[in-house]
C-alpha cells in the first residue's frame, strides 16, 4: 500500500496486473490443481518465511537484556535474570528449536519489553491496523474504480488529464508528511479553520459507551483514513483506467454498441465487469500489505496499532515482537496472494469452466 | 556491420523521441528533471558545500522567510533554501544508485533465470516469489536497522529489496525474445550462453530496463525519505527526507513553522512525480498497448 | 497468574462487544467518508455531549513512552515508574522544597551503632485502596519476595542485593538488617505492594498486574485502567493519608508524535505535555491560556571518552582508539568544545552549561571546577597542547598520531536522540579545525558497540537522583564487568583508584554534610582524571494549560519540574481551574465544528448538482 509501493508498482501493477500469471487453464480438475499448487506454495512460502525471521532477527546488533536496562540501575545479577527469563543465555540452536517447537503449536514467544506472550500483543493491536487500514483499502478501491471507470470511458479529455494528474501527484507525496499537514491544518486549525479532528489516537479515552462510542472511534478514524485515501487511490484508478481501455478495444462492445445500447449501459453490463477483475484481484493484494503498511501513518496519528509496535519492538530489539509481527505481515501478504490467485481463475469469465 | 548496427541504434533512437515528444505527461516530467538535475549539480556554485556548516550558520534560529533567507532557517540558523538545493544531491544520487542497484540485481536475476530455465531457475523465481511477499518496508527497516547509518545502507536497503518485480518482468522478457527464430539461428550458428545474453536479450530488455529504472528512481526516492523520516538515514548529511526529520524533532510541525515542513515534501513529490511521468511516458512508448499516456 | 481479590471489578466490555462497534465504527466512517463534512458534523456535537456527561475534573497527561509493565517488580521505565509512584506508597519520600527525605509510609528511622540494622516506623494512617490496613508485613513481605524470588529482583534488586534479613516484628515496626552499611537506607525508592494480593502471584516474570482494575495500592491515585499505548487512567485515592488529590481523574494519555502530543495541548485535549523542544516551548509561550515552564533538569549530558575497556580480571578488549589513552588528546578535544555555543544554540538556552558532574539543581552534591582546574574553551590552547605532545599537522592539515596516520575519532550517538545528532554536527566542525576527524555513529541501541568496548567517544548521559549513589558507583572498578565476556554496570570503563577509595568512604558515610564534601571531592577527581565532559544539564521543558490547571507543584518548589519528579506531588497537588469543570473549550470548537460541517456539507451539494448537471450535458454529447 502507500508504504510499501509507490508510483513505480502503479506502472507494474498495470503491467502484470494478475497477480504473478496465473495460469489461465482452469477446467475443472485444472482449477483443482492449480488451487493445490497455489497453497503448497503459500505453505512453503510462509514456513521459510517462519525460519528466515528467526535468523534474519538474530543479525540485529545488540544486547537486548542490556539495550532495555540502559540507563537504569541494573545490576550483573539482575542482567543474568533477565537473560534467564529470556531463553537468551541458551546457545542458538536450542533457541531457534524452542521457536520452531512453538510456533508450530502456534505459539510466538514472550516479549522481553511488555513481558506479555506475543501473540496476545498482536490480537491486541490488530484490530486497530485492521480497521484503519481496511476502512482506507475499502475506500481508496472504491474511490479509485470509480474515477478509473470515468477517466477510462473520456480518456484524453480534460477531466481524464485532471483526474489521472491529480491522483499521480497525490501518489507521489510522502504519507507522512501529508499526515503532519493534514494534523497542522484539520487538528490545529489554522487560520479560519478550526480543529476539526482529534490530533491522534483511536478514541478520546472519556469512557464513551454504544455508540457514542463508535462516533468517537470514527471521528479519530478521519485524518489517517483521509492520508491513506489521498496516497493510495491512484493505483487502483491507474489499473482501472488502462484495463478498461483494454476492454473498450474489444468488438463486443462495438457489436452491443450497435445493438442499440445506451452508452451508460455498454460501460455497465459489459466493460466495468470484465475490467473489474485487475482491479479486484489488486484488492486483495492491497490487503495483504494491511498489516505492514501504515507504519508511517500510524506513528504519525499515535495510531495504537501492529505499525508503531513494530517499530518500537524493533528499536530494542524486542526478538519475539519483531519475529511475530514480520511472522504476521508477510503471512498476510501470502494469504491475500493466495486468496487472489484462487480467485483470479474464478473470476474471470474468459476462462471457460 | 558495427556501423550498420549504430545506425540503427540511431534510427530507433531517434524514433522513441518523435513518440516520446507526444506525450505532453512525459515532456513536463522530462523539463522538471532537466531543472532539477541542473540545480542539484550547480550547487557546489549557487549555494556551495559551506551551507551545511553549523558553526558559521549566518541566521539564528528557526527565523521566518525574509529576502535573506527566502525559505527562512532551521534550528542552527543555516538557510533552508540552501539546505534545500543541496539536500536535492543526496536524494537524487540516493534514489539514482538504489533504483539501479535493484534494477540491475533484477535484471541479473531475471536474464539468468530466463536464459537458463529448468530447475535452477525455478528455484530463483521462487526465491524472487518469497521476496515479492515480504513486506518491503518492513524489510528495509530491518536492514537499515542491522547497518549503520550511512547513506550507502539506504542504497543497500533499498535495492535489495526492491528487485523481484523487476526480475520477473526481465524474465518473461527473455523468455519471449529467446523463443524467437534469429536467436535459434544464432545457437546454431555457435553462439554460446554469454553471446546470446550478452548481445541478443540484453539489448532487448534494455528498454524495460530503462522503464524500470525510471519508476524506480521515484520509488527509491520516497523510499529514502520514509528511511530518514524514521531516523533511519545518514544524520550528518543532508537530504530531503533527512530535512523531514529534522523539522519533526525540531517540533517545526506544532510550532507553525511550515516553511520548514513543506517545501522538502513538496520537493520530494515533485521529484517522484517527474520520475513517475518519464517512467509511464517511457513505458508507453515501448509497449502503446498501455495506454497510458493516451 | 490470575489474581484473585475481593475488589468488585468494574465490568469492562467484553472483546466481541468491542469488536462489534469497531466494525460499524468502520462502517460508519466508509460511509461518512463519502460525504466527509456531514462526518464532522455529527461526530463533533457527540464529542461535546460525551464532555458534558462526564461531568468532574479530568487532568490529561500526554505520554509517549509506553509501559513496560504495571508490575512494580518488574517496571524499569520511567512512565512506569512515576505511576508506581503514584499507585504505591515507599518507605520514605522527597521533600519537593529541597529534596531531603521526608516521611511516607514510614514516619521515621534510625539505625544501630553498628549501621548494619535499621528500624523503620510504620504509619498507622495508610490503608490499602481495598480497605485493608497496610502494615509493616506488606513492607517486610515485599523485601523477602525481592531478596528471594530473582523474578521479583527484576526492577530494583539493586537495593535489596544487600539486605541480610527483612523482619516485621510488629504491624508498626519493619527491620532491615545489612550485610554491610548502605548509605541509601533513606533513599529506598521500591514500591510497597499489599501482601494480601501479591502473595497469590505465581510467576513474577510473567505477572504484568494489568488484569483487574482497580489495581489494590495505597498512594494517592488507584489505576483504574489501562490500555496499551492507549491511556492509563487513575482516580483519586479518598482515603490517602495526606490528603486526597483535587482532581477527579487523572489520565496519561499516549501520543507517540511529540507534535501531535502539543496540538492536543494547544486544543485543550490535553492538559500537560513534557519534553518539550525548544521551538515548541518558544511558540507556545505566546498562547493564551498555556505556561511553560522551564526548569533544571536532573540530567547531565556529557562526552565519554573510551579509556581502554577492560575487565576485572585486567584483559582489555574493544577497539577504543590508542590515541584517547593519552590524556593530552582527551584535553585538547574537551578545550575545543564550546559548551557556551551547545547551550545557547542547540537547546536554544533551555539548559546550563556543564560543569563538573552533578546538575546544580543538587545543590548540596553540586560541584564545579575553578581557576587552573577548569577547562574553558579555548580552540588555541588545544591546537598548542596536541603540538606540544608531539600530534603534528600534515600537509592537507590533517592532524596525524603516534603511528604516523591521521586522527579520525569515531562518536556513537543515540539515532532517538536530536540532541546528539545536532552536537556531533558542530563537534565535527570543532575538531576539523584542530585538523581530527569524526565520524558521527548513530544506532537506536548504542548499548552493543558499547558493551563490548567498541567506541571511541559517545554521547552519554544519566538522570540523577536526589540520593548521587548509583551515577558515582558507575564509574568504580567494581562495576567492571568480571571478564570480557560479562557485563557489568560501568558506564564508562573508568578504574580509578582514588575516586574508588572516595566511593567507599561515601557509601557508609551516614552523615550527610561529611558526605556530600566526598562527593564533591569525588568529581573533583573524576573531572581530573580527564574521559568525561560535561557538555550541558538540559531543562525540563513542559507546558500545562492554565485554564484547567490552576496551580501545581513543583520540585524543587522553586523553579522546579513536574514531570518525572522524585514523588507524586505535581499530580497530587494539582488544583482544577475554574473552567475545567465540564468543558471548557470543547463545545465551542464543536459548535464551529457543526457550522463548518453544515457550510462544507452546503458546497459538496451544491458541486455535486452543478458536477451531475455537467455530466448529463457531457452524456447528452456523447450521444450525438
Amino acid at each position: 500500500m502507500t508504504t510499501a509501493s509507490t508510483p513505480a508498482d502503479v506502472a507494474r501493477a498495470e503491467k502484470a496486473p494478475a497477480t504473478d500469471g496465473a495460469p489461465r487453464t482452469g477446467v475443472g480438475t485444472g482449477y483443482l490443481r492449480h488451487a493445490a499448487g497455489k497453497l503448497g506454495g503459500a505453505l512453503v512460502s510462509l514456513f521459510a518465511v517462519l525460519v528466515t525471521s528467526f535468523f534474519l532477527f538474530r543479525i540485529l546488533p545488540g544486547d537486548p537484556v542490556k539495550a532495555m536496562t540502559h540507563g537504569i540501575p541494573t545490576s550483573a545479577e539482575q542482567l543474568a535474570t533477565l537473560r534467564r527469563q529470556f531463553g537468551l543465555d541458551l546457545p542458538l540452536w536450542q533457541q531457534f528449536a524452542d521457536y520452531c517447537a512453538k510456533a508450530l503449536g502456534g505459539d510466538l514467544g514472550t516479549s522481553f519489553q511488555f513481558r506479555a506472550p506475543v501473540g496476545e500483543l498482536i490480537a491486541a493491536k490488530l484490530p486497530a491496523t485492521l480497521l484503519l487500514t481496511g476502512v482506507a483499502v475499502v475506500l481508496y478501491s472504491a474511490l479509485g474504480l470509480w474515477l478509473g471507470t470515468r477517466s477510462a470511458w473520456r480518456h484524453g479529455g480534460r477531466g481524464d488529464r485532471l483526474n489521472t494528474g491529480l491522483a499521480l501527484t497525490l501518489w507521489s507525496v510522502p504519507s507522512f508528511w501529508l499526515g503532519l499537514l493534514l494534523i497542522i491544518v484539520f487538528s490545529v486549525g489554522v487560520g479560519p479553520v478550526p480543529g476539526l479532528f482529534p490530533t491522534g489516537g483511536m478514541e478520546s479515552g472519556t469512557g464513551e459507551t454504544g455508540f457514542a462510542y463508535v462516533l468517537d472511534v470514527a471521528h479519530h478514524l478521519v485524518l489517517p483514513v483521509v492520508t491513506l485515501v489521498a496516497v493510495g487511490y491512484a493505483q487502483t484508478l491507474l489499473v482501472m483506467r488502462s484495463s478498461l481501455l483494454d476492454e473498450m478495444g474489444g468488438d463486443y462492445l462495438t457489436t452491443a454498441r450497435a445493438k442499440g445500447l445506451k452508452d451508460d449501459e455498454v460501460r455497465r453490463r459489459h466493460a466495468v465487469p470484465n475490467a473489474l477483475l485487475p482491479t479486484v484481484t489488486m484488492v486483495f493484494i492491497n490487503l495483504g500489505h494491511v498489516a505492514a503498511g501504515s507504519i508511517l501513518v500510524e506513528t504519525v496519528f499515535s495510531w495504537p496499532g501492529l505499525g508503531g509496535l513494530f517499530y518500537q519492538a524493533l528499536s530494542v530489539p524486542d526478538l519475539p515482537l519483531v519475529q511475530g509481527l514480520f511472522v504476521v505481515f508477510a503471512g498476510a501478504m501470502i494469504l491475500m496472494n493466495l486468496i487472489a490467485d484462487l480467485l483470479y481463475p474464478l473470476l474471470d469469465p474468459r476462462v471457460g469452466r | 556491420m558495427t556501423s550498420l548496427a549504430w545506425e540503427r541504434r540511431r534510427g530507433s533512437a531517434a524514433r522513441f523521441w518523435r513518440t516520446y515528444r507526444t506525450h505532453r505527461a512525459g515532456l513536463y516530467g522530462l523539463a522538471g528533471l532537466a531543472l532539477i538535475a541542473l540545480l542539484a549539480l550547480t550547487a557546489p556554485w549557487t549555494v556551495g558545500a559551506d551551507v551545511q556548516s553549523v558553526t558559521n550558520a549566518p541566521g539564528t534560529a528557526l527565523e521566518s522567510p525574509s529576502t535573506e533567507f527566502p525559505l527562512g532557517t532551521d534550528q542552527f540558523g543555516r538557510s533552508l533554501l540552501g539546505l534545500l538545493i543541496w539536500g536535492a544531491r543526496i536524494s537524487l544520487l540516493v534514489g539514482l544508485l538504489a533504483a539501479v542497484l535493484s534494477v540491475a540485481i533484477g535484471t541479473l536475476v531475471g536474464v539468468l533465470a530466463g536464459h537458463y530455465g529448468g530447475w535452477p531457475s525455478t528455484v530463483v523465481m521462487r526465491i524472487t516469489d518469497w521476496f515479492l511477499v515480504m513486506p518491503t518496508l518492513v524489510l528495509a527497516i530491518v536492514l537499515a536497522t542491522v547497518l549503520s547509518r550511512s547513506m550507502w545502507t539506504v542504497v543497500l536497503a533499498i535495492g535489495i529489496t526492491s528487485w523481484p518485480t523487476t526480475a520477473r518482468l526481465v524474465r518473461a522478457q527473455t523468455i519471449a525474445v529467446e523463443s524467437r527464430p534469429y536467436i535459434e539461428r544464432a545457437t546454431a550458428l555457435g553462439g554460446g550462453h554469454r553471446h546470446v545474453m550478452a548481445r541478443h536479450v540484453l539489448p532487448n530488455v534494455m528498454p524495460l530496463v530503462l522503464a524500470q529504472t525510471t519508476l524506480g528512481i521515484s520509488t527509491a526516492i520516497l523510499t529514502e525519505a520514509t528511511l530518514a523520516f524514521l531516523g533511519l538515514g545518514d544524520p550528518t548529511v543532508v537530504s530531503w527526507g533527512g530535512m523531514l526529520q529534522d523539522a519533526r524533532e525540531a517540533g517545526a510541525v506544532s510550532s507553525g513553522h511550515w516553511w520548514y515542513l513543506a517545501p522538502p515534501g513538496i520537493a520530494i513529490a515533485l521529484v517522484a512525480l517527474a520520475f513517475t511521468l518519464c517512467g509511464r511516458a517511457v513505458e508507453s512508448v515501448l509497449n502503446p498497448r498501455l495506454g497510458v499516456g493516451r | 497468574m490470575v489474581m484473585v481479590t475481593k475488589v468488585p471489578a468494574r465490568p469492562r466490555s467484553g472483546r466481541p462487544r468491542r469488536a462489534a462497534r469497531l466494525l460499524l465504527a468502520a462502517g460508519l466512517t466508509t460511509a461518512s467518508l463519502t460525504a466527509l463534512p456531514a462526518a464532522t458534523a455529527t461526530a463533533a456535537p457527540a464529542a461535546a455531549a460525551e464532555d458534558g456527561k462526564s461531568g468532574g475534573t479530568t487532568l490529561t497527561v500526554a505520554v509517549s513512552q509506553s509501559i513496560d509493565s504495571l508490575s512494580p517488580f518488574l517496571a524499569q521505565k520511567l512512565t512506569s515508574t512515576s505511576i508506581h509512584r503514584l499507585a504505591y506508597e515507599y518507605l520514605t519520600n522527597y521533600d519537593p522544597k529541597d529534596a531531603r527525605t521526608v516521611p511516607a509510609f514510614a514516619t521515621e528511622w534510625s539505625s544501630s551503632a553498628d549501621k548494619l540494622t535499621w528500624t523503620y516506623r510504620i504509619r498507622e494512617d495508610s490503608t490499602w485502596s481495598d480497605g485493608k490496613p497496610a502494615t509493616a508485613e506488606d513492607a517486610a513481605w515485599t523485601f523477602n519476595k525481592m531478596m528471594t524470588d530473582p523474578n521479583a529482583a527484576t526492577a530494583n534488586g539493586s537495593f535489596t542485593a544487600n539486605f541480610a534479613e527483612v523482619t516485621a516484628p510488629d504491624a508498626r515496626t519493619l527491620v532491615i538488617r545489612l550485610k554491610k552499611p548502605q548509605a541509601t537506607m533513606t533513599a529506598l525508592d521500591v514500591p510497597i505492594v499489599p501482601k494480601h494480593v501479591w502473595e497469590k502471584v505465581g510467576d513474577f516474570s510473567k505477572f504484568n498486574n494489568d488484569r483487574q482494575f482497580p489495581i489494590v495500592g495505597n498512594g494517592p491515585f488507584v489505576i483504574t485502567d489501562f490500555k496499551v499505548d492507549q491511556y492509563i487512567k487513575l482516580k483519586p485515592n479518598k482515603t490517602f493519608w495526606r490528603g486526597a488529590p483535587k482532581f477527579d481523574e487523572l489520565v496519561f494519555k499516549y501520543y507517540k508524535d511529540g507534535d501531535a502530543a502539543v496540538a492536543a495541548l494547544q486544543k485543550g485535549e490535553v492538559s500537560f505535555v513534557p519534553n518539550l523542544t525548544p521551538a515548541q516551548a518558544a511558540a507556545l509561550k505566546t498562547q493564551k491560556d498555556i505556561k511553560v515552564n522551564d526548569a533544571p533538569g536532573r540530567r547531565f549530558y556529557a562526552l565519554a571518552t573510551n579509556p581502554g575497556a577492560r575487565a576485572k580480571d585486567g584483559r582489555t578488549f574493544g577497539n577504543g582508539h590508542p590515541a584517547l589513552l593519552d590524556p593530552a588528546v582527551r584535553k585538547a578535544l574537551f578545550l575545543a568544545v564550546d559548551r557556551a555555543t551547545l547551550v545557547d544554540k542547540v537547546f536554544q538556552g533551555h539548559a546550563v552549561e556543564g560543569e563538573g558532574y552533578l546538575p546544580p539543581r543538587f545543590g548540596s552534591y553540586f560541584w564545579k571546577p575553578e581557576g587552573a582546574q577548569r577547562r574553558g574553551y579555548d580552540p588555541a590552547a588545544a591546537a598548542k597542547t596536541l603540538d606540544d605532545a608531539g600530534y603534528r599537522k600534515n600537509g592537507d592539515g590533517k592532524r596525524l598520531g603516534k603511528d604516523g596516520r591521521p586522527l579520525n575519532f569515531r562518536i556513537l550517538c543515540h539515532a532517538t536522540d536530536p540532541n546528539d545528532k545536532a552536537v556531533g554536527k558542530y563537534l565535527q566542525e570543532w575538531w576539523g579545525e584542530l585538523g581530527i576527524g569524526l565520524t558521527v555513529e548513530c544506532l537506536d541501541s548504542v548499548s552493543d558497540p558499547w558493551v563490548k568496548g567498541d567506541y571511541d567517544l559517545a554521547f552519554d548521559g544519566w538522570s540523577v537522583n536526589p540520593d548521587p549513589d548509583y551515577v558515582l558507583s558507575i564509574h568504580t572498578c567494581g562495576t567492571l564487568p568480571a571478564t570480557p565476556k560479562d557485563t557489568g554496570a560501568t558506564d564508562n570503563f573508568i578504574c580509578d583508584e582514588e575516586f574508588d577509595s572516595l566511593y567507599a568512604r561515601q557509601a557508609v558515610e551516614y552523615d550527610t554534610a561529611k558526605r556530600a564534601d566526598l562527593v564533591k571531592r569525588m568529581q573533583s577527581r573524576l573531572y581530573d582524571t580527564g574521559y568525561m565532559n560535561v557538555m550541558a544539564y538540559p531543562n525540563a521543558l513542559e507546558a500545562y494549560r492554565t485554564d484547567r490547571i490552576a496551580s501545581i507543584t513543583t520540585m524543587p518548589e522553586a523553579a522546579g519540574n513536574l514531570w518525572g519528579q522524585d514523588g507524586y506531588w505535581s499530580w497530587w497537588s494539582a488544583v482544577p481551574a475554574a473552567s475545567a469543570a465540564g468543558s471548557g473549550d470543547g463545545s465551542g470548537s464543536s459548535a464551529a465544528g457543526v457550522a463548518i460541517g453544515v457550510g462544507a456539507a452546503v458546497v459538496v451539494v451544491a458541486g455535486g448538482l452543478l458536477l451531475l448537471r455537467t455530466r448529463r450535458r457531457a452524456t447528452a454529447d456523447d450521444r450525438e
